[in-house]
């Protein structure tokens, strides 16, 4: 078979896409556009999966990237990124303290009496893993009530925005390593080459713009044995976190607009004393731009498992800071995975090739003997 | 009605970011048809680095990108005071941030028609007032009882 040039891939390729968009369309008449509001907000979960995989805060463009790629995360992701690829960067800002964040879910599994209690917020950690049947035939008037029902009747004073963190109460009482604040520039990883060793923020970042199921894996593998970190969650906590930038005119500190994000932290087996300082619990961090649990705890997992492979060396794949921070982004691996659908014809003739000499010569090689 | 001086300057934008944003563009609109506005330097919108210092080795790192929009303006009104203001906000939209500047150099040099962002910012802080109330809502509804049974005297607190 010779290798030729063809024609009409243009035509497909334009065809596939329009067969996409009839796709989309396909409920006909009866069909209601999929408006990014419902998304945003009905969706608000996959909203948030786009927002940390993209890399980008901006739910409605999330919405947008969900309802143009049809659901499908690893793209919507991708188009988040590409989008962001376009605009110029303006800055960064000043190091924002997640303290300030106004929580709308907070819980502790380490301690029952956390200091401004613990709120369960919105979870479906107690639901019933059953079919609601009854969302598949919703009435709109219902619908529109739930908000309002929920809200009406509900007594007492209001509780406070922000709360102080659990893990600050165990450095108080002596559990946990001091950390005084550092001030150095954080590595950038959308605009420096990833050459390891790398710093921790730059593992941080990486893990916070992660696929959520690649980290999971990842973390799942250390819970289940390859690893040793054997968690225990000091804080969950998920709501909108103030970004205060300086005003430019009187420099004073002003609040720019709010970011959903979840943070995790969670305590690990003390460490060996080395005899100059009493023995005290280890912590790994997490957080993520929108409400994503099961990121912000897989993600806090591998930062204690790194910080132990990068002192002492990875003993297992999940310590490993190169095996973990190049094979969790989901925008990599999707795109490395599906290359392999582009034509290869030329890669795979001369791999034809190969085979059939070898076979010849086997060929040859068993005439020979007969 | 409170007096716009008992909201800080620093909590303008955030009064404001709580309207609809055609809102306030509309106000900014009458204001540059009876002011003159000059754009101190051209208004941007692009993308912010945020950044955040994690909570285990209080280390800053970047958690992801957000959008960013500023302006920064010098108004002159119809009586020739003139007064300088700016405005950076979470938004891709440069035209609001410059509507926003615009406001806040009306308001913070008490230039004529700054009444009429007193107004705004009185509705704003409604608005958020109605927000803040939805989410201490969530937290009282859901907050965990952890007293013992016996000390609560009812059965379906478990």
């Amino acid at each position: 078979m010779g290798y030729v040039a063809i024609k009409g891939g243009g035509v497909a390729i334009k065809g596939s896409l329009e067969a996409l968009e009839t796709l989309r369309a396909a409920e006909g008449e009866q069909g209601v556009p999929l408006s990014l509001s419902a998304i945003e907000n009905q969706l608000r979960l996959l909203t948030s999966r786009i927002v940390s995989e993209g890399g980008l805060y901006h739910p409605r463009l999330a919405a947008l990237a969900i309802k143009q790629m049809q659901g499908d995360t690893l793209e919507a992701a991708f188009a988040l990124r590409a989008y962001r690829s376009t605009k110029p960067r303006l800055m960064s800002t000043p190091v924002q303290e997640t303290r300030r964040m106004r929580v709308i879910r907070r819980i502790s599994s380490a301690f029952k009496d956390i200091p401004g209690g613990q709120m369960l917020g919105p979870t479906y950690d107690y639901a019933l893993r059953l079919m609601r049947i009854d969302l598949a035939d919703e009435s709109p008037e219902v619908f529109r009530e739930i908000a309002a029902k929920f809200m009406a009747d509900t007594p007492g004073d209001a509780l406070p925005e922000t709360y102080p963190k659990v893990v600050e109460a165990l450095r108080k009482d002596g559990l946990l390593p001091e950390a005084p604040a550092h001030d150095i520039e954080p590595f950038d990883i959308t605009r420096e080459p990833l050459i390891f060793p790398i710093p921790r923020s730059a593992v941080l970042s990486s893990m916070a713009r992660a696929e959520t199921g690649s980290l999971l894996a990842l973390a799942y593998s250390n819970m289940r044995g390859y690893g040793d970190i054997h968690p225990t969650i000091a804080e969950l906590r998920v709501g909108y976190l103030p970004v205060y930038l300086p005003h430019p005119v009187t420099g004073e500190e002003i609040e720019a607009g709010e970011v959903l994000i979840t943070e995790c932290e969670v305590v690990a087996m003390y460490e060996n004393s080395d005899n100059k300082s009493k023995p005290v619990f280890t912590l790994g961090y997490g957080a993520c731009f929108g409400h994503n649990e099961t990121k912000a705890i897989s993600m806090a997992v591998l930062d204690r498992a790194l910080q132990k492979g990068m002192k002492e060396g990875p003993t297992n794949p999940s310590e490993d800071p190169e095996f973990v921070v190049l094979h969790v982004d989901g925008v990599d691996s999707m795109g490395f995975a599906n290359h392999y659908k582009m034509p290869h014809y030329v890669t795979f003739q001369s791999d034809m090739d190969r085979l059939r000499t070898t076979q010849a010569k086997a060929e040859q090689k068993r005439g020979n003997k007969k | 009605m409170t007096h716009y001086e008992s909201y800080p300057r620093r909590d303008w934008p955030r009064l404001l970011l709580a309207l609809p944003p055609q809102k306030v563009m509309e106000a900014a609109r009458e204001l540059t048809e009876r002011c003159l506005v000059d754009d101190q330097a051209l208004p941007q919108s692009g993308l912010a680095l945020l950044q955040l210092r994690d909570g285990a080795l209080a280390e800053p790192y970047f958690i992801g990108e957000i959008p960013l929009s500023r302006a920064h303006v010098t108004v002159v009104d119809d009586k020739g005071e003139k007064g300088e203001g700016a405005a950076q906000i979470l938004d891709d939209r440069a035209s609001l941030a410059r509507a926003m500047a615009i406001l806040d150099a009306v308001l913070a040099n008490k230039l004529n028609g700054s009444e009429n962002i007193e107004i705004l910012l009185e509705e704003g802080a409604r608005r958020l007032l109605r927000d803040e109330a939805s989410r201490s809502v969530i937290l009282k509804r859901t907050r965990v009882d952890f007293s013992l049974l016996d000390a609560t005297g009812e059965d379906n607190e478990i």
